[in-house]
């Protein structure tokens, strides 16, 4: 009697609540874009981007969200988990790109660019690199061609009678001059994890040569993680780490505070290996120190296979369309919009370089960066951009351990290459 | 008057079917029913079922792949050392916050009018925003510009200057510290409340009888505050076991795991590393941790069980 009152009682409820769920009312031909332009001058590029759209195709309007770097990563997952994705949104091509487009989430935008040449062909070819899977491309590169490379404090170096060094040996005497005079030869903030793998990964490459990472992120024949080139490079940083060339606390200090910039703003540290958007940073930051930062190519290693390769992204931020959008080919408009050669001269005057061929570069350390992509033997994406998601997450986990002494070179190699086998199949 | 003959027995009037009837009560429970429905059973089942599969979290390629996660689980190291960084955080909280709470408690009502700006002094950590604290905490703790180990240079302890939160063995220390610090004053209201509700005559007729102050504390105060002590200890340690803000911000779990709680693992398995169905593993596992030692929390504590 008393769970038969209880179902009628869980019926009714439910009754209630299907009379209570109505029909979504329908906007009229809105394009959402989601974006990490936040900074003044960024977003200002794509405000103007979207008015020259939303004008050149009326009956459109679009809906733009910019948020920052990480808050915008997980904002993006979980809408695109709950299969309501923006129209358009940025990624950073790679690993997490591809988890979308394996759900089918993606706009194949190989059909566009083939009726749009024109369009294609203004691209530096390299660009689409991160975005293809399959023989398809999902991403237009957009924002910027940025690379990891050894920022320095070119004042602090001469005063100190210091060359920047070509090479390891090299490399060496700098760090110990440095270390004689109470400075801390590297500025690293590893809490986020990232920034320690730009060290890492440099080391990977010219040890072992592009082909190195190559091999055993596609499990080419002779492909591994476990490869002596890892294992070295893991060694190598434990040694960095055993005489010093870290400021302390260099596990534990957050990036995205300045706790690495400050370091170097005060002369504590002289050198850092980051991306090229530091130099930016520094302005926001510190415009003065500008006038004393330079940048040299991490240096070569006797006996390593490789010289000039490059790590960073040419592209920077890729825009895609989702497949859930209601109008397709609008947004691949939109896109075109935000990439046009008026968006691509603004992003110039900002010192940012959207990889198309013929740009007028005339900033001197930016005329250096492109010659240093257009030399390099290879040009690596972030690993934990390029490998599927859970693999990077690891790879960082590693080399934050390495960093902390708390697991041996050979150890870290292993776990990758078991952790590689089950997820790269 | 006398109920004639003719009145309607009391049913009746709400109607004939048995399911008009059900209707009446379900009207009344769908405003709370409905949102603890939708907000907490569904969300806790759903949990339980992703637990079950293979998921990225993104369109329908979800596979099933039954206890699968569960085993892994068994053998994650990163997952016992979280739950035993939980474990540590629970018992510090009731080792820790507690005294300290209490002590507060005990002076400012001791103090009772004059100590007004002091208790909103004392309150004010428990004000700020975790993400905020964590951020100042952690250019404080910062080997390099921090206030922290400036002061300890100064002072001649240069040998005590460490690596707060950058080194493994330190970081779950500096971190739960300032998780203590922070939620002092929430059990210090706590207790204060229970030592307002001391009768004062018992106090009068003790002091009469020549007790001293410890005496009326120990004997007749900490015993009348036992069933709030009992809640501070559940809330302590339920707390610590979900735990997550100040952590995430301050290390992020790190460095390599070392102040590593459930939750941050959770968190970075299903939006860092795109596994849905593992990190769903991982909550549905704490929840049944924190049932599990929150019943038997209640059960052993029973008899301390009072009204206030």
């Amino acid at each position: 009697m008393r769970t038969r009152s209880i179902f009628k009682t869980t019926l009714a409820l439910a009754a209630l609540s299907v009379c209570l769920s109505g029909a979504h009312a329908q906007d009229a031909k809105t394009l959402t874009q989601w974006d990490i332009r936040t900074q003044p001058s960024s977003n200002k590029v794509m405000v103007d981007a979207v008015a020259r759209f939303e004008k050149a195709n009326p009956g459109y309007k679009v809906e733009r969200s910019a948020v920052l770097n990480d808050p915008y990563k997980v904002k993006l997952k979980i809408a695109f988990g709950a299969n309501e994705p923006p129209c358009v949104f940025a990624s950073w091509g790679g690993g997490p790109l591809r988890e979308y487009v394996k759900a089918g989430q993606v706009l194949d935008l190989s059909p566009y660019l083939a009726k749009d040449t024109a369009f294609r062909d203004r691209f530096v070819p390299s660009a689409f690199d991160t975005t293809r899977f399959d023989g398809k491309v999902y991403g237009i590169p957009g924002e910027d061609t940025t690379l990891a490379v050894v920022h320095y404090n070119k004042e602090l170096f001469a005063k100190l009678g210091l060359q920047t060094p070509k090479t390891w040996p090299e490399m060496v005497k700098v760090m110990d001059t440095l270390k004689a005079n109470g400075v801390a030869p590297f500025a690293l903030a590893n809490k986020a994890k990232w920034p320690g793998s730009m060290v890492y990964m440099y080391l990977v490459d010219r040890i072992g040569g592009g082909e190195a990472f190559r091999k055993a992120a596609n499990r080419s024949p002779g492909g591994s993680f476990a490869d002596p080139a890892f294992v070295e490079a893991g060694r190598m940083l434990q040694e960095m780490v055993k005489s010093g060339a870290f400021a302390p606390g260099f596990n534990g200090l957050d990036y995205d505070v300045g706790a690495s910039r400050r370091l170097l703003y005060t002369g504590k540290a002289a050198m850092t290996v980051m991306g090229t958007w530091e130099v930016s940073a520094a302005l926001n930051e510190n415009p003065e120190f500008v006038k004393k930062m330079d940048f040299f190519s991490f240096p070569t290693i006797p006996g390593g296979k490789g010289s000039t390769g490059v790590i960073g992204t040419v592209g920077d931020n890729f825009y895609s369309v989702s497949k859930a959008c209601k109008y397709p080919d609008a947004a691949v408009e939109l896109v075109k919009s935000l990439v046009d050669n008026e968006a691509v001269q603004a992003r110039l005057a900002e010192n940012r370089i959207v990889p198309v061929k013929g740009l007028t570069v005339t900033d001197p350390g930016k005329l250096r960066l492109l010659k240093m992509l257009a030399d390099a033997s290879n040009v690596q994406l972030w690993y934990d951009q390029e490998l599927p998601p859970a693999l990077g997450e690891l790879h960082k986990d590693l080399v934050q351990a390495l960093l902390g002494l708390s697991i041996t070179p050979e150890e870290a190699a292993n776990k990758m290459e078991a952790a590689a086998k089950d997820a790269l199949r | 008057m006398t109920r004639g003959e003719g009145a309607p027995p009391p049913q009746a009037a709400w109607g004939g079917g048995s399911f008009t009837r059900a209707l009446v009560p379900a009207a009344f429970l769908a405003p709370a029913v409905l949102p603890l429905a939708v907000f907490l059973l569904y969300p806790l089942a759903e949990t339980f079922r992703l637990s079950l599969v293979d998921w990225n979290g993104l369109g329908s390629n979800a596979r099933f792949i039954g206890l699968d996660n569960w085993a892994a689980l068994a053998q994650d190291t990163r997952f016992w050392l979280a739950l035993r960084n939980n474990l540590a955080l629970g018992l510090l909280s009731v080792l820790v916050q507690l005294p300290i709470a209490m002590a507060l408690a005990v002076m400012l009502d001791k103090a009772s009018r004059g100590s007004r700006v002091l208790k909103v002094l004392y309150f004010l950590p428990l004000l700020f925003s975790s993400v905020a604290l964590g951020v100042i905490f952690k250019n404080l703790f910062d080997p390099n510009f921090g206030a922290i180990n400036a002061a300890l240079q100064a002072v001649g302890l240069g040998a005590l200057a460490i690596d707060w939160l950058g080194d493994t063995r330190f970081a779950l220390a500096s971190v739960i510290t300032v998780v203590c610090w922070q939620n002092v004053p929430f059990y210090m209201i706590l207790f204060l409340a229970g030592l307002a509700s001391f009768p004062s005559d018992l106090q009068d007729a003790a002091k009469l009888d020549g007790a001293s102050d410890w005496t009326v504390f120990w004997s007749l105060k900490l015993p009348h505050l036992q069933g709030t002590i009992r809640t501070a200890v559940m809330l302590a340690v339920i707390g610590s076991l979900r735990y997550f803000d100040l952590i995430y911000v301050m290390t992020g779990g790190g460095p390599d795991g070392a102040s590593e709680v459930m939750a941050t693992y959770m968190y970075t398995t299903v939006f860092a590393s795109f596994r849905l169905g593992y990190g769903s593993t991982i909550a549905a596992a704490m929840f049944l941790v924190v049932m599990l030692i929150a019943t038997l929390g209640l059960r052993l504590t029973r008899r301390f069980e009072t009204d206030v």
